[in-house]
C-alpha cells in the first residue's frame, strides 16, 4: 500500500462524516442555496427595505444651530433637515424627525427608535465602535469663543491649558472630547446644549467655550462686545456623516452612494454654503 | 414675600449682566398663523404631552399601587414578597437611573416584540385621530407608551406604600370584629377596611399626584417631547436660556397649583363624609347603604337584619 492509497482511505470517511455533519447542521440542502437564502434574509432585513415598506424614514437628530433647529412656527429647519428630506425624497418616502437628547442618541439608534442619525455627527473611533458611519458629506472643525475680559491676550493653546482656566462645552460632543485632549489641564464644565455653554462665557463664568464650527463664530458675531475668536484656524478638523446600526451592508452602500452623487451634482455643497455661510436664514428664527 | 422675590430678581439681573428679552420665548408658547389663527407652539405642545403622560402614568400608578398595596398588607407570604420586592427595588434606585435602564429595555426589547409601532401605522385615520388626542402624535406614540409605563411603575411603588399605610393604619380590632361576625377576610377587606382606608389615603395620594407631574420631567432625558424637553429645544434655538426656563417653571407651577387646589377640594369632601354621625346598631335604617365610614358594627347590623 503506497502513501496515496493510505491518504485516500483516511480522507474518504472523514469527508463523508463532514458531509453528514453539514447536513445535520444546515439541513440537507446544497451549500449554494444556503448562501442565497442567507443573502436574501440579510437584504430583506436591511434598514432600506424596512423604510420602503413603512413609507417613512425615521431620522434621529438633536438641536444644533445651524444643523437642526426650530423656526418661528416650531418646525425643524437646518442643514441636516434639508439632507434628510432630500434623502427621503430620493427614496420616495417621507422623512420623520425624532428629536433626541444628544448624549443618548447612539443608544436610541441601537434601540431602534429611528433608522439613522442625520444630525451633524462627527466620526470618532469611540462612536464607530458601536455604530457604522457612511461616507462624510460635510467637513467640520472644532472652534473656540473666548471672553474678552477673562481671556485677554490668550491666543495659544498653552494659555488655556491651565487648571485655573474654565472651558464650557456641550456634553457628549466630539468638540468637548477634542478640547479635553488638546488642553488636558484646563477645567471643563459641560452643559446640555451650546446655548448654555455660550451663556457661561458671556456671563464671565467661563473663560471660553468650545463647539463645532460655525457655532462659536456665530456666538462671537452675536456678542461682539464680550466675546472674541482666539484662534484663526480650527483646533481640530473633523468629518460629519450619517450613523446607522451595524450589520447592514445594503444601507451603508446605498447611503454612501447617495452622498457621493449629491456631492458630485453640487446639491450638498450648495446647501452647506447656505446654512454655514452668511446666515441668510436668520429672518426665519426668532431672537 | 413679593419684595424679597423682586429684590432677588433685581440682584440677579444686575449681577448677571444680562439683557432680558422674553419676546422670542413667548413666540414659542403660541403663535399667530395667517390661515389658522392662534395655534399652540412648542411649549404649549410640550405642556399637553406632560398632561397626557402624567394622566396615563397616574392611572397605571393607581392600579399597580392599589393591587400591590393590598398584596403588601396581606397575610400570605408570596404576595407580600412580590410586592415588597417591587417597592424596595424601585425606591432604592434613583428615578433617573430607573428611567434610563427601564426605558431602553422596554423600547428596544418589549415594544418591538409586541409590534406596537407597526400596529399603529396600520390603523385607519379615525383611530389615529383618537390616538393623537389621547397619546399625542402617532409617530412618537411607541416612545410615549414606554415612558408612560416607566413613570407609572415608578410612581406605583410610592402609591403602594400609601395604600399599605392606609390599610394598616386601621386598628386590628376592625379585622377581629368583622371576623367574629363571620365575614371572610376578602369581604372584610372589601366592605370594612378599604372604604375607610380610601378616605384616609386621599391626602397623601393627591400629594403624590402633584409630585408625579413634577417627576414626569425626567422622561425628557429619554427624549419624550414633554414640557422640559421642549424647553431645552427652545433654549437651544433662541439662546434665551434663563427666559425659557422661567417660562417653563411658570407652566409647571400653574399646573401643580391647579392640581393642589383640586386635591384640597377632594380632601374637604372626604373630610365632611368622615365627620358624618356614625350609624349605630339601634338606628340602622332598613334601606342600609354603606359609605366610606361604614364600620364593622354597621356591617354586622346589616348582616343580622338581612
Amino acid at each position: 500500500m503506497n502513501e496515496t492509497d493510505m491518504r485516500r482511505r483516511l480522507i474518504a470517511p472523514a469527508a463523508g462524516g463532514l458531509a453528514a455533519l453539514g447536513a445535520f447542521v444546515f439541513g440537507s440542502r446544497p451549500a449554494a442555496a444556503q448562501g442565497a437564502d442567507a443573502r436574501a434574509a440579510l437584504a430583506a432585513a436591511s434598514m432600506i427595505e424596512e423604510v420602503k415598506r413603512r413609507g417613512t424614514l425615521r431620522v434621529g437628530l438633536s438641536t444644533f444651530v445651524p444643523w437642526a433647529f426650530r423656526n418661528r412656527a416650531g418646525e425643524l429647519i437646518g442643514f441636516e433637515v434639508d439632507v434628510a428630506n432630500r434623502l427621503a425624497q430620493d427614496m420616495s418616502v417621507r422623512a420623520e424627525f425624532i428629536p433626541t437628547a444628544w448624549d443618548g442618541i447612539v443608544p436610541a439608534l441601537l434601540a431602534g427608535r429611528f433608522d439613522a442619525i442625520i444630525g451633524g455627527m462627527s466620526i470618532t473611533a469611540a462612536r464607530n465602535l458601536s455604530a457604522n458611519f457612511t461616507s462624510s458629506y460635510s467637513a467640520n472643525g472644532v472652534d473656540m469663543a473666548a471672553n474678552k475680559r477673562l481671556a485677554d491676550g490668550m491666543v495659544t493653546l498653552e494659555a488655556y491649558n491651565r487648571p485655573n482656566v474654565t472651558i464650557a462645552g456641550r456634553r457628549g460632543t466630539s468638540a468637548i472630547v477634542a478640547a479635553q485632549r488638546l488642553m488636558p489641564r484646563a477645567t471643563f464644565r459641560q452643559f446640555d446644549d451650546d446655548a448654555q455653554a455660550i451663556l457661561e462665557v458671556v456671563g464671565g463664568r467661563a473663560h471660553a467655550m468650545v463647539g463645532s464650527m460655525p457655532r462659536p463664530l456665530f456666538a462671537v458675531l452675536d456678542n461682539a462686545e464680550v466675546l472674541f475668536s482666539p484662534f484663526p484656524q480650527p483646533l481640530m478638523r473633523q468629518a460629519d456623516a450619517m450613523a446607522v446600526r451595524k450589520g447592514d451592508p445594503d444601507a451603508l452602500n446605498f447611503l454612501d452612494n447617495w452622498v457621493l452623487s449629491r456631492q458630485l451634482d453640487g446639491w450638498l455643497p450648495e446647501r452647506h454654503a447656505y446654512w454655514f455661510g452668511a446666515r441668510e436664514w436668520r429672518d426665519q428664527v426668532p431672537g | 414675600m413679593l419684595g424679597v422675590v423682586g429684590w432677588v430678581g433685581w440682584r440677579a439681573g444686575g449681577a448677571l449682566n444680562y439683557a432680558w428679552d422674553f419676546g422670542p420665548v413667548w413666540g414659542f408658547v403660541a403663535r399667530h398663523d395667517p390661515q389658522r389663527g392662534w395655534v399652540a407652539n412648542l411649549l404649549l405642545q410640550g405642556l399637553l404631552t406632560t398632561l397626557r403622560v402624567s394622566f396615563w402614568a397616574g392611572m397605571i400608578a393607581a392600579c399597580v399601587g392599589v393591587l400591590m398595596g393590598i398584596a403588601r398588607a396581606s397575610r400570605p407570604l408570596f404576595p407580600r414578597l412580590v410586592a415588597g420586592f417591587y417597592v424596595e427595588t424601585i425606591r432604592n434606585i434613583p428615578p433617573l437611573v430607573f428611567v434610563f435602564v427601564f426605558y431602553f429595555f422596554v423600547s428596544s426589547q418589549v415594544l418591538p416584540a409586541l409590534g406596537i409601532e407597526d400596529w399603529i401605522r396600520r390603523q385607519p385615520p379615525g383611530t389615529l385621530w383618537w390616538m393623537e388626542v389621547l397619546f399625542g402624535p402617532p409617530a412618537q406614540a411607541a416612545g410615549v407608551f414606554a415612558a408612560i409605563l416607566c413613570l407609572g411603575l415608578f410612581e406605583g411603588a410610592y402609591v403602594t406604600e400609601i395604600v399599605r399605610g392606609g390599610i394598616q393604619s386601621l386598628p386590628a380590632g376592625q379585622w377581629e370584629a368583622a371576623g367574629a361576625l363571620g365575614l371572610s377576610r376578602r369581604r372584610t377587606l372589601r366592605l370594612v377596611i378599604l372604604p375607610q382606608a380610601v378616605a384616609r389615603t386621599v391626602p397623601p395620594l393627591t400629594g403624590q399626584a402633584v409630585s408625579l407631574v413634577k417627576d414626569s420631567s425626567i422622561i425628557s432625558l429619554v427624549s419624550i417631547q414633554d414640557l422640559a424637553f421642549m424647553g431645552n429645544e427652545v433654549a437651544a434655538t433662541t439662546n434665551r436660556v434663563f427666559e425659557t426656563w422661567l417660562v417653563v417653571a411658570l407652566f409647571y407651577f400653574i399646573l401643580c397649583v391647579t392640581l393642589s387646589a383640586l386635591a384640597a377640594r377632594a380632601e374637604r369632601r372626604f373630610a365632611i363624609r368622615l365627620r358624618k354621625p356614625r350609624p349605630s346598631l339601634t338606628t340602622t335604617p332598613p334601606g342600609f347603604t354603606w359609605s366610606p365610614t361604614t364600620t364593622a358594627a354597621a356591617i354586622s347590623a346589616r348582616c343580622m337584619t338581612g
